[in-house]
């Protein structure tokens, strides 16, 4: 019988880098020179925008943003959206703060809490957290609901329970004294406090986890073909219930920071976190296709977006040019790295 | 212009894909106002002769003559406009919308946008009527059975007054008596100045419906012939396998006494009642063609789809979960390659270790050395044509696609290997080096269940063969040097 | 292992595997009837529950004269009330269905709503004529549609991000335009805003309802006839249910789809209009979680995810279920409550939803 000559393998190159670079890094190569280029036109057209002072602000400012867009990055990964990750950080701040103000100590109902000791407390903000994290899986894992539609929903119930619990304002008396120093703490002499130093161990431990976990493996084939990944032995349903429960956590701790530093769980705050979540995972290539994306290019997303705004404000543009300019960036974004992967593949 | 005798004339019909030509120089021609039939096995190249008629394919080289004049189609809507409508098995129809909105779908008549019932429309509804009355024009397709949604789809296709209608297996998925009701219909088309070209498997169908058969193997066009001259369905097999010399089946050398799988009354809306058993270390063949139920029966075992029956493995029950299946020692390559087996976006170091990766990590860390390695080791032992473990999978031809995902599924060191359609749409070349795998494996004490319509792959290498007609086990054969092939194509096409 | 046939002849096997499937698609049959009238009138039901709650939480005692006196939900001040408020949603949740139907959504109609009540507003401040200041703003919101159109269907970027970048994108460009150190445009020292900018949401002109009302209900008319009876309304649940074939019969659903984001982004201008001439002020704000209000009333009206099936009319009903819902509340909790109340409303309508348009079961 024929058999056709089968060539034998040339060279085989196995190497990341040097070799073949996958898709991924090559996206956050590519954005990270957008970041250098868009950098280059802010130190022109805002003076003094090189100190270092400023560079480290640019990231340590966005700290909140970041630790959000760890989760939401891998939310995307699979192909769906956590909307909700805003109100989350509104309700466990909210409820950090409640859990341990005293206990009946005052005629205002608002300064009044459960008078838990602090680690309760936040143990319990936390747990709250999880649990808006499950709500959404059980709609978006088990009821197979779009996950747009599920997270606006639990945005607005745990952004809506946060204002029921403040009465619409916030709370922020009759604290523990313990209340303030996740907020305030710094490394001594600069201007890194927990929240930067909590940031970039997430940052740290994120990378870690997607480029060399088994789990993070399973939530790119989960996203890259849902299908296969079932047929493949993968429980789709667990591995999307465990990432929603994680965004929800992320949220919650950085709630926790939040309403710390401030000294008040505030009902309205981080309104919109969820929006500029998705934006920098969207700027740093990560695509709603799914199976594809990094955080690493999340956080060039976000550094992006940091110098865009601060650039903005440097040019004395009024804040509400921060919508446009997230629109615009956005879209150039999308639209640039679709074109770069089009022209790679030839 | 409709004087000529034959609406369809094929000249010289040629079909190359890279590696292998799948129509080889085919002609023959259709007459007006019959009931053509197209047979011929798997590979045969009658699907790709009807691709190029419904402009799927471009053809490579030839002519094809409709009504008298050169025709060239570049899409299924192009070549709806032109005369030619087909029915696929995947339907069609828009189930949220009513009948009368699927038939007259891109054709309606409006004023100002709003949609009118005009004589056309009517006109329409009467076609259908005539054709099923018990179809009423305001039901909803969704509350259809799949025989009456593709009647639906028969009458829209009358009604845009097409020459020719093809019909692409379409007695797969409904019952007994309405294959009964269909057959009418078809009659009625013919009679009514509508050319049929009837692809099917099921020959007794052929000799019911067809005034014409036109039998092709190997891409070559071997005979056509009106009905009435074929004598009886042996001729029309002998046709259809010819002289084709399977490769030697070699007997196993040992027994094997001990049953690893044991299938008990399974049954779910597609398969009726299959109990087998599967012994250690053998290599089963489950045969049939389109619609037996082959995929269905292999998704039961893994676990994928619901049944009911018992399913044991290794002496235990088999769970309703894929993982849970993998993790019994089962493992399965599904039929479609690129949207249920591979991950296409991913190179091939991203697929190969994806089904146990704990062979791979440890403590849930992936060991990058150990993955390179392990897919390198797969790369070589099957052969896998690429310079690069970094190459997307989807850049990888279909035989080295294929290659890929049998690597995943040896990685997860199953008991049971099953494999739904191996070889299908693989060079020779590839299809070889395929078979020689699965019988070392088979050596090396792995089970093996292959799912396949290729009656030469099953005689090859399988020791008992199992053989499926619409949804029920027909029969089982133990696998020798001189089986009667006829006989086996003769049940699978629903003899007895 | 030995040649083996199967015990019965294969006649009666076929016929008994019949039995068993018609038995079977007969018991699908059945339980598809019940589930399909739940499914075509529970939303009346609902609406009425609803009706009834509000009207009867707050009766010192239970008779009907008092059902409808003042001061109750179901007076006539208050009836007039929320249908006024209801004119925005109502003007525009049909469009939106539609484009549902068809299997697209568009996330930036409450900032397209804000945008143009912004543009009118400012128009009207500076001395244009309403009819002038109208036909600009509609125009607007038909090139905010074609804008969306152009995003999802021409660069095909996933319609959820590409108009969440355009209501963006609306937003920022509706805060801008207002004057420096105001939060909406309703007037200053040297400019008015006219009196009569009221007259088209809130003067009586029947029934002691507004002209804008009487326009969102012709809008509705026209809609369900759209939906039910034309091209467009075929098209889009042909496009929304099966795609290719609706592709392969011919339509282009390309264009198709971008009329209809065209046709939303006309309808969020003229809603936006109802709301500024209700506030007399154009308020960048306005429109925040309108797109919210709208997915509630499209999936309490049962239009699927999915598309390919929905209902302009039923929508209407979920419209009008939001809007009793919000206003009850008002009268029984605080208005801290709302969001809370809203976003359970969400998810139970998505649960509902769920529920009823399962797929059949596939046999």
């Amino acid at each position: 019988m024929e058999t056709k000559q089968v060539e034998k393998p040339v060279q085989l190159q196995t190497s990341l880098l040097g070799g073949k670079l996958s898709d991924e890094s090559f996206i956050t190569l590519f954005m990270v020179g957008v970041l250098l280029l868009v950098f280059a036109i802010a130190c022109l057209v805002v003076p003094n925008f090189y100190k270092p002072q400023n560079i480290l602000n640019l990231i340590t400012n966005n700290w909140f943003v970041i630790i959000l867009g760890i989760g939401v990055t891998f939310v995307l990964i699979t192909g769906n959206f956590d909307m909700s990750v805003g109100g989350n950080i509104a309700l466990t701040g909210v409820l950090s703060v409640y859990f341990c103000q005293g206990f009946n100590v005052s005629q205002n109902a608002l300064a009044n809490g459960l008078g838990l000791p602090y680690v309760v407390a936040v143990g319990l903000a936390l747990l709250c957290a999880m649990g808006v994290g499950a709500v959404n899986a059980f709609f978006i894992a088990k009821l197979k609901v779009p996950s747009i539609i599920v997270t606006l929903g639990t945005m607005m119930l745990a952004r809506g329970a946060a204002q029921v619990i403040t009465q619409g304002a916030q709370r922020n008396t009759s604290l523990p004294d313990a209340f303030g120093f996740l907020g305030s703490w710094g490394i001594p002499g600069t201007s890194i406090r927990i929240s930067v130093l909590v940031m970039i161990a997430l940052i740290i431990i994120a990378f870690v986890f997607e480029k060399k976990t088994v789990f993070a493996r399973r939530i790119y084939l989960i996203g890259a073909n849902p299908e296969a990944a079932r047929l493949s032995g993968i429980n789709v349903s667990k591995y999307l219930t465990v990432l929603y429960i994680i965004s929800a956590l992320l949220a919650g701790i950085t709630g926790i920071l939040l309403a710390s530093e401030f000294k008040a769980g505030v009902s309205s705050r981080a309104m919109g976190y969820e929006f500029d979540a998705l934006v920098i995972a969207l700027l740093g290539g990560v695509s709603i296709a799914g199976g594809f994306g990094s955080v690493l290019g999340m956080f060039v997303g976000a550094i992006i977006l940091s110098v865009v705004t601060s650039a903005a404000t440097g040019m004395l543009l009024s804040p509400d040019w921060q919508f446009i300019l997230k629109a615009v960036v956005t879209f150039i974004a999308i639209v640039s790295q679709r074109f770069a992967l089009e022209r790679r593949k030839g | 212009m409709k004087s000529t005798e034959n609406v369809l004339e094929i000249r010289n019909l040629v079909k190359d894909f890279p590696g292998v030509r799948a129509v080889n120089d085919v002609s023959f021609d259709i007459k007006r106002n019959t009931i053509h039939c197209l047979v011929g096995e798997n590979g045969a190249g009658k699907s790709t002769l009807i691709k190029i008629l419904t402009g799927a394919y471009a053809r490579t080289s030839g002519r094809i003559l409709l009504n008298g004049e050169e025709y060239n189609s570049h899409n299924t809507r192009d070549a709806k406009q032109k005369g030619i409508s087909t029915l696929f098995q995947e339907l069609n129809v828009v189930d949220q919308l009513t009948v009368e909105e699927n038939l007259t779908l891109g054709m309606e008549d409006t004023t100002f946008g709003f949609l009118r019932k005009t004589d056309k429309i009517n006109k329409m509804i009467g076609v259908l009527n005539s054709i099923e009355p018990s179809i009423k024009p305001n039901q909803l397709v969704s509350s259809l059975s799949v025989a009456k949604k593709q009647i639906v789809e028969i009458a829209k296709a009358v009604a845009a007054e097409s020459d020719i209608i093809i019909m692409d297996e379409p007695t797969a998925a409904i019952s007994e008596s309405e294959i009964g009701r269909l057959f009418k219909i078809i009659k009625g088309l013919r009679d009514n100045n509508v050319t049929v070209i009837y692809i099917s498997h099921r020959l007794d169908e052929i000799f019911e419906l067809g005034d014409y058969v036109t039998v092709m193997r190997d891409g070559k066009h071997i005979e056509t012939k009106p009905v009435s001259e074929i004598q009886d369905r042996s001729e029309l097999i002998k046709m259809m396998i010819g002289k084709t010399v399977f490769e030697q089946y070699t007997p196993r050398e040992e027994d094997c006494p001990d049953t690893i799988l044991e299938v008990k009354h399974l049954s779910n809306h597609r398969l009726n009642d299959i109990s087998f058993d599967i012994h250690e270390g053998e290599i089963a063949g489950f045969y049939g063609l389109v619609g037996a139920g082959k995929t269905e029966l292999a998704r039961a075992i893994y676990g994928v789809d619901e049944y009911e029956g018992d399913i044991m493995f290794k002496g235990k029950k088999l769970q309703l979960a894929p993982d849970k299946a993998i993790a019994a020692g089962i493992a399965l390559v599904p039929e479609e390659r690129r949207s249920q087996g591979l991950f296409t976006i991913l190179t091939i170091r991203g697929n190969v270790p994806v089904m146990n990766m704990k062979k791979i990590s440890r403590n849930g860390f992936i060991n990058d050395a150990t993955e390179r390695n392990v897919t390198l080791e797969y790369v070589d032992k099957l052969k896998i044509a690429t310079n690069s473990i970094e190459k997307e999978a989807s850049k990888l031809s279909g035989g080295n696609q294929q290659k890929v995902v049998l690597s995943k599924c040896l990685f997860a060191d199953a008991d049971l290997l099953m494999l739904d359609e191996p070889t299908r749409g693989i060079d020779v070349g590839a299809k070889s080096e395929i078979y020689s795998l699965i019988r070392r494996l088979s050596k090396e004490g792995k089970t093996i269940i292959i799912f396949s319509s290729e009656l030469p792959e099953v005689m090859n290498i399988c020791d008992s063969i199992y053989l499926l007609y619409d949804g029920s086990l027909k029969s089982t054969l133990r696998n020798s040097c001189d089986v009667d092939s006829e006989n086996i194509l003769h049940i699978v096409t629903g003899g007895e | 292992m030995n040649d083996k046939t199967v015990g019965i002849s294969s006649e009666e096997h076929i016929t008994v595997t019949n039995t068993k499937k018609e038995s079977l698609r007969i018991q699908l049959d059945q339980s598809a009837t019940v589930r399909s009238n739940i499914k075509r009138y529970y939303i009346y039901v609902v609406l009425v529950l609803i009706v009834f709650v509000f009207s009867v939480v707050k009766l010192d005692k239970f008779s009907f004269s008092e059902f409808f006196d003042r001061g109750h939900f179901l007076s006539p001040d208050s009836v007039i009330n929320m249908l006024r408020s209801a004119v925005p949603i109502l003007t525009l949740s049909g469009a939106f269905t539609l484009l549902m139907i068809s299997g697209y959504i568009d996330l930036s109609v409450g900032s397209a709503m804000s945008l143009s009540a912004v543009v009118f507003s400012l128009m009207i401040l500076n001395g244009f004529s309403f009819p002038f200041a109208f036909i600009i703003t509609l125009t607007l919101g038909i090139v905010m549609g074609f804008l969306n159109g152009y995003l999802v269907m021409k660069l095909r970027i996933t319609p959820v991000i590409a108009t969440l970048v355009t209501l963006s994108l609306f937003k920022g460009v509706a805060l801008l335009i207002v004057p420096d150190g105001l939060s909406a445009i309703k007037g200053s020292a040297d400019k008015v805003m006219p009196a009569w900018i009221n007259d088209y949401a809130r003067k009586d002109v029947l029934f002691g309802l507004p002209w804008a009302f009487w326009v969102a209900v012709l809008v509705i008319v026209v809609l369900v006839v759209v939906q039910r009876r034309t091209l467009l309304g075929k098209y889009a649940a042909a496009i929304g249910g099966n795609r290719l074939a609706a592709e392969l019969s011919g339509i282009n659903a390309v264009r198709m789809v971008w009329l209809l984001y065209i046709i939303v982004g006309f309808f969020a201008a003229l809603a936006g209009m109802a709301r500024a001439s209700y506030m007399s002020l154009g308020d960048p704000l306005s429109g925040d979680q309108m797109e919210l209000a709208c997915i509630i009333a499209v999936l309490l009206g049962g239009t699927a995810f999915s598309g390919g099936e929905g209902s302009v009319a039923k929508t209407m009903v979920g419209a009008l279920i939001i809007i009793s819902v919000t206003t009850g509340l008002m009268t029984v909790i605080p208005a801290y409550w709302q969001t809370v109340a809203m976003g359970s409303v969400l998810l139970a309508a998505v649960a509902l939803n769920h529920l009823l348009v399962r797929d059949k079961v596939k046999a």
